[in-house]
């Protein structure tokens, strides 16, 4: 059986407490009015309770219906309001819950006001049996007048209750005639009970009504097996009990009483509407053979969380309001679930009721009242999580609203995931950072172990520096310009595991370098905007050694770049300074003492004035430069300089600033910015450095390895020079005794020569003889 | 020129010992160096400014370590130019540590060895903290003993070792040594607990070991001047007399009297020069002047202008120079 006629009558029950005036509680009323149109009106309108009851062999065609749908839905949803429950109480329910239906054609509906909106119909089927329903009009209306009479005065007129014969329990009589009258049902509203009377000979009793009573327990009633509405409205029962017999009973209204816990509801695997608001219950159980539990009410209850609602496989209607509830769950697993109540309760956060945004058939929720509601995005988040809403807080939703939801929505996801994104590379670059001073360190630790025992500072830094080109090959940099984010976030969150060794970054006007591996961004072809931005280059943990040998290409990739900052750059030496002196200018210049021993000594600031004096810096270390400074550093290393200036024989000078060109053009050759512009602009800044400055300029500084390689290359050279010395030497020191020996030998040979011609010439006249034969014989 | 040592031994030895050859392999080594910028101004000339620095000491300027200490006239020049150009630090009155110094010291020989700052540090602050502040003539004088001698004071040093643990380090090469020393030892060592040894026995050895020592030592008599003074001594209370000894000082003639130290009125005139120069050159960056001809000239003008320069008198080779550079 699909009884459930749906929205009208029930979505009014919902809505009429938040907008009166637009309740169809007046339609079915103005229909009324024409006594001929109540079946129509009965389609159009209030809760329709079909019910299909096969003991019932002749009047199997039960319809139970009352003119005013909405007092009814009142009660289930809204009892639980104070102030609506004593108005109602006042005058609503005893007397007439909507005057304007009054003089609809039952005029005295009193008695039934409690059941006024619900419309108890039996029948296979809910619309075919409207068509035959044609007795059953008349039917009805007897039964209210008979209610009528009934109503206050029962005792009175109709009704014995003997209970003063019977002391255990008060029975029940009604007289033939009123049994006659209204076979089906029997009101005993406001008796003061306190206890079930026992009802004789009224086994085809359908509905009974015990409202406003002291009744504890619910007894006696077990013989009463064709019921099907039971009202219990405003007892004191502790507990449900009772009811295991009354297999058919439909409705269970069990409101305002004092029950903790629902229990014993086992066979009444018939139920379609429990009422249990305002009681003490905690949680919801017992419930799951309910199969055809259509409205379940617990309002006004002790709940904490909604759980574990399986079975209950044809709830449309869920009221919960006025709950201690903290967290929904399990309301996806309710298929017919239309219309939940969880106003003021305490769910504070969304994640708590996620569940409400898998159901597929909700289509009314009301949150209000709830912690959750104040919040700024409570409204476009629930929109946007449950596209199946129609009804939130009793209001519609509007396109509009359901637009404007997606809208934030999206716009709050873009603004999640571009945080994300943020602190992702945030983060990111934390670790890189960290990364890169841990190498540092260890970096660092081999360096200071390995000179321990004397000068090899020098050479045991060589293999230190290979290696730390080594850890920095092989990475990315992620660059900063190419502006296409979404990779740089993909390689983030796999970078996260493959962490880089070094960082390269450009914030506002400075340009970032972490590790040794980021001078090799110096080699990308920056955007000339980037580069003019820059002004400001810092170095972190980075031997200065090699910043050194990027220093050319830093004066030509970023012109603009004034300040330079050092951190964990090892600068150790004065004499490194000298190395800044080829950079085109420096206003700047801080070098942080972490990492740089240099700062330790007292003359670092004067020697990188004088030494630098030809940018004639603004600031050291944050501080500004005076005069007095300047001519300190004058007066400290003036000699210095003017003594390698004026004193250096001049091929020496030649050669120290020739080193300078030299070093130019070998980065220049070596480097990869091979701008065909830059040479002659090199050129001509050298020159114009060297002019300017020259008594510093044979102050320069070469890298430690390069140095080594020099002194290399010089110990090869001397090596030659040596053995040419040395076999100079040996031939002039033998030409030398050659020499000597000859002047040994030489007057010995000069006296015996002069002895050979005197003799010669001794006799004149043979020596004449001799003469004159000689020249006529070369005649 | 000639001495008669001359003629005692073969010419190839006598000039080694003269450090002669040093310098004509240095002068080879540079001259192949500089090759392009030699031959444009002729080798002749070359070779005349070289020897002729030698002569002055400035040859040793920003050399390599190796070359420095190769001879002691370039160890007495290099002492010279560290003395010349960074007196103005010792006269400022700063007080450096041994890093610092041995900055200093790089700033003239790149690759100078910690090493040797290290000993010349020791010296001064008697092996304590070595991280101490040193004022600038203590630790010249000390570096100047460790410098110049550091081949004689290593020697020195294992002779001091050796007498301390009760080793005769002369027993081998001084076989003749009265045995009187060897009965001594013993007891020496024992009463060595108060530190040192015994003036006159290290004397003994040490000249011993200037007798046969082939690299530059103190004059033995001023050694024994030295040791006369006292009983026993330490090895560091050795080089701290050493280094604090006039005559030493004179002997090696590279540094003036300790008096004398901060003392160098040719240098201090050229300072005072350079210090108005660079007041006026940064004055003259900040409207900065793009006639870079002119420069000099009117630079001079404003030093005569100013009139606050010492000396005139010297004006004009400055100017030279000026306009040379």
């Amino acid at each position: 059986m699909t009884p459930f006629v749906p929205p009208p009558g029930l979505s009014c029950g919902g809505s009429c407490h938040e907008d009166k005036a637009r309740t169809p509680t007046m339609i079915p009323g103005k229909y009324r009015t024409n006594p001929g149109r109540i079946t129509q009106s009965n389609v159009n309108c209030g809760l329709h309770l079909v019910i299909q009851t096969s003991s019932v062999p002749e009047k199997s065609k039960f319809e139970l219906r009352l003119s005013k749908d909405s007092s009814f839905h009142n009660r289930l949803l809204q009892h639980d309001i104070e102030k609506n429950y004593s108005s109602r109480q006042g005058d609503g329910r005893v007397i007439s819950p909507s005057p304007r239906n009054k003089p609809s054609f039952v005029p005295s509906t009193t008695n039934m006001t409690d059941l006024c909106g619900l419309e108890l119909k039996s029948g296979a089927n809910s619309l075919s049996a409207f068509g035959d329903s044609s007795i059953q009009t008349p039917t009805k209306s007897r039964i209210r007048q008979g209610c009528h009479s009934a109503g206050p005065n029962v005792s009175g007129d109709h009704v014995y209750l003997g209970s003063s014969s019977m002391p255990a329990f008060p029975v029940l009589h009604r007289s033939n005639e009123e049994k006659i009258l209204y076979s089906d049902r029997l009101t005993l509203e406001r008796q003061k009970l306190t206890v079930c009377p026992v009802i004789d000979g009224e086994e085809h009793l359908r509905l009974l009504n015990f409202q406003h009573n002291f009744i504890t327990r619910i007894q006696n009633i077990s013989n009463l097996q064709n019921l099907i509405f039971l009202d219990l409205y405003d007892n004191q029962i502790e507990e449900i009990s009772g009811l295991s017999t009354l297999r058919s009973l439909r409705v269970l209204l069990l409101g305002k009483n004092r029950i903790k816990k629902i229990s014993n509801l086992d066979n009444l695997k018939s139920l379609d509407v429990l009422d249990l608001h305002g009681n003490q219950i905690s949680k919801i159980e017992n419930v799951s053979h309910l199969c055809d539990l259509r409205v379940l009410n617990l309002a006004r209850n002790f709940l904490n969380d909604v759980d574990d609602l399986n079975g209950l496989s044809s709830l449309t209607e869920l009221n919960l309001r006025h709950n201690q509830i903290t967290s929904v769950r399990d309301v996806d697993n309710l298929p017919c679930l239309q219309r939940l109540f969880l106003s003021y309760n305490s769910i504070s956060c969304f994640e708590d009721i996620l569940c409400l945004a898998d159901s597929t058939s909700l289509s009314d929720i009301t949150l209000d009242g709830n912690p959750i509601a104040q919040e700024s995005w409570y409204k476009h988040t629930i929109l946007q999580h449950m596209m199946q809403l129609r009804q939130l807080d009793m209001k519609r939703i509007t396109e509009e609203e359901r637009r404007m939801a997606s809208i934030v929505a999206r716009k709050e996801e873009e603004k999640k995931r571009e945080s994300h994104k943020q602190t992702l590379i945030k983060e990111k670059k934390r670790l890189t950072i960290c990364n890169v001073a841990r190498k540092w360190d260890m970096q660092q630790n081999r360096v200071a172990g390995g000179p321990s025992s004397s000068q090899d500072g020098k050479d045991s830094d060589v293999p230190s520096q290979d290696a730390c080109q080594m850890n920095g090959s092989g990475t990315c940099v992620y660059p900063e310009e190419t502006g296409s984010l979404d990779p740089v976030i993909t390689t983030a969150l796999q970078g996260l595991a493959v962490i880089e060794n070094h960082l390269v970054e450009v914030d506002g006007d400075t340009l970032f370098l972490y590790g040794s591996g980021a001078l090799e961004s110096l080699d990308r072809n920056w955007s000339v905007q980037t580069a003019g931005l820059v002004t400001t280059v810092s170095f972190t943990f980075i031997e200065f050694d090699e910043i050194v040998q990027v220093l050319p290409k830093l004066k030509i990739k970023f012109p603009n770049s004034l300040h330079l900052k050092f951190k964990e750059t090892n600068l150790v030496m004065l004499q490194q300074f000298n190395a800044l002196a080829q950079l085109r200018r420096i206003d700047q210049l801080t070098i942080d003492p972490q990492g740089n021993p240099v700062v330790n000594f007292t003359l670092w600031k004067y020697y990188v004035l004088f030494r630098l004096s030809h940018f004639s810096m603004q600031k050291i270390n944050g501080t500004e430069v005076t005069q007095n400074d300047m001519i300190m550093a004058e007066r400290l290393f003036g000699i210095l300089a003017h003594v390698a200036s004026s004193e250096l024989p001049q091929y020496r000078l030649l050669s120290l600033l020739g080193e300078v060109r030299k070093k130019q053009f070998r980065y220049l050759l070596e480097g990869k910015g091979k701008k065909s512009g830059g040479v002659s602009e090199e050129g001509n800044d050298s020159k114009r450095l060297c002019g300017e400055n020259t008594n510093r300029a044979t102050l320069n500084y070469t890298t430690r390895d390069f140095y080594t390689e020099k002194l290399e290359e010089i110990k090869e050279k001397k090596k030659f020079c040596k053995t040419y010395i040395q076999d100079l030497v040996k031939e002039a020191a033998e030409i030398n005794m050659k020499n000597e020996s000859l002047q040994k030998l030489w007057p010995q040979l000069f006296i015996e020569l002069v002895r050979d011609a005197v003799v010669e010439i001794r006799n004149k006249n043979s020596y004449m003889k001799l003469c004159l034969q000689r020249i006529t014989d070369t005649k | 020129m000639l001495s008669p040592d001359r003629l005692a031994l073969p010419d190839y030895e006598y000039l080694a010992q003269r450090h002669v050859l040093t310098y004509m392999e240095d002068a080879v080594s540079q001259l192949l160096e500089n090759r392009e910028d030699i031959t444009q101004y002729g080798i002749a000339r070359f070779f005349t400014e070289y020897f002729n620095s030698v002569c002055q000491g400035t040859h040793i300027l920003f050399r390599e370590f190796s070359f420095i200490q190769a001879t002691p006239h370039n160890r007495a020049s290099f002492l010279r130019a560290f003395w010349r150009c960074f007196r103005t630090v010792g006269k400022n009155g700063d007080l450096l540590t041994m890093k610092e110094y041995h900055c200093l010291l790089q700033l003239l020989c790149p690759d100078f060895p910690l090493e040797l700052t290290q000993k010349a540090a020791r010296i001064v602050l008697m092996d304590d903290a070595m991280d101490c502040l040193m004022s600038f003539s203590d630790f010249l004088f000390a570096f100047q003993i460790q410098f110049y001698y550091s081949e004689f004071l290593e020697s020195v040093a294992a002779i001091y070792q050796d007498l301390l643990t009760g080793k005769n380090p002369n027993t081998v090469i001084v076989p003749t040594s009265s045995s009187g020393q060897h009965r001594q030892r013993p007891a020496l060592s024992e009463t060595s607990a108060l530190e040192g040894v015994e003036a006159s026995l290290f004397y003994q050895c040490l000249e011993n070991l200037c007798d046969r020592h082939k690299y530059s030592c103190p004059p033995p008599a001023l050694v024994k001047e030295v040791l006369s003074n006292v009983q026993r001594l330490t090895f560091y209370g050795f080089l701290v007399a050493l280094s604090k000894h006039h005559g030493i000082n004179q002997a090696l003639g590279a540094l003036p009297d300790k008096g004398d130290l901060m003392h160098d009125p040719a240098m201090d005139e050229e300072l005072e020069r350079l210090v108005v120069r660079s007041r006026l050159h940064r004055t003259s960056q900040k409207h900065r002047s793009h006639q870079a001809v002119a420069f000099g000239f009117r630079r001079s003008d404003k030093v005569e202008a100013l009139e606050s320069l010492p000396s005139t008198s010297t004006q004009m080779p400055y100017l030279c120079r000026e306009s040379r550079e």
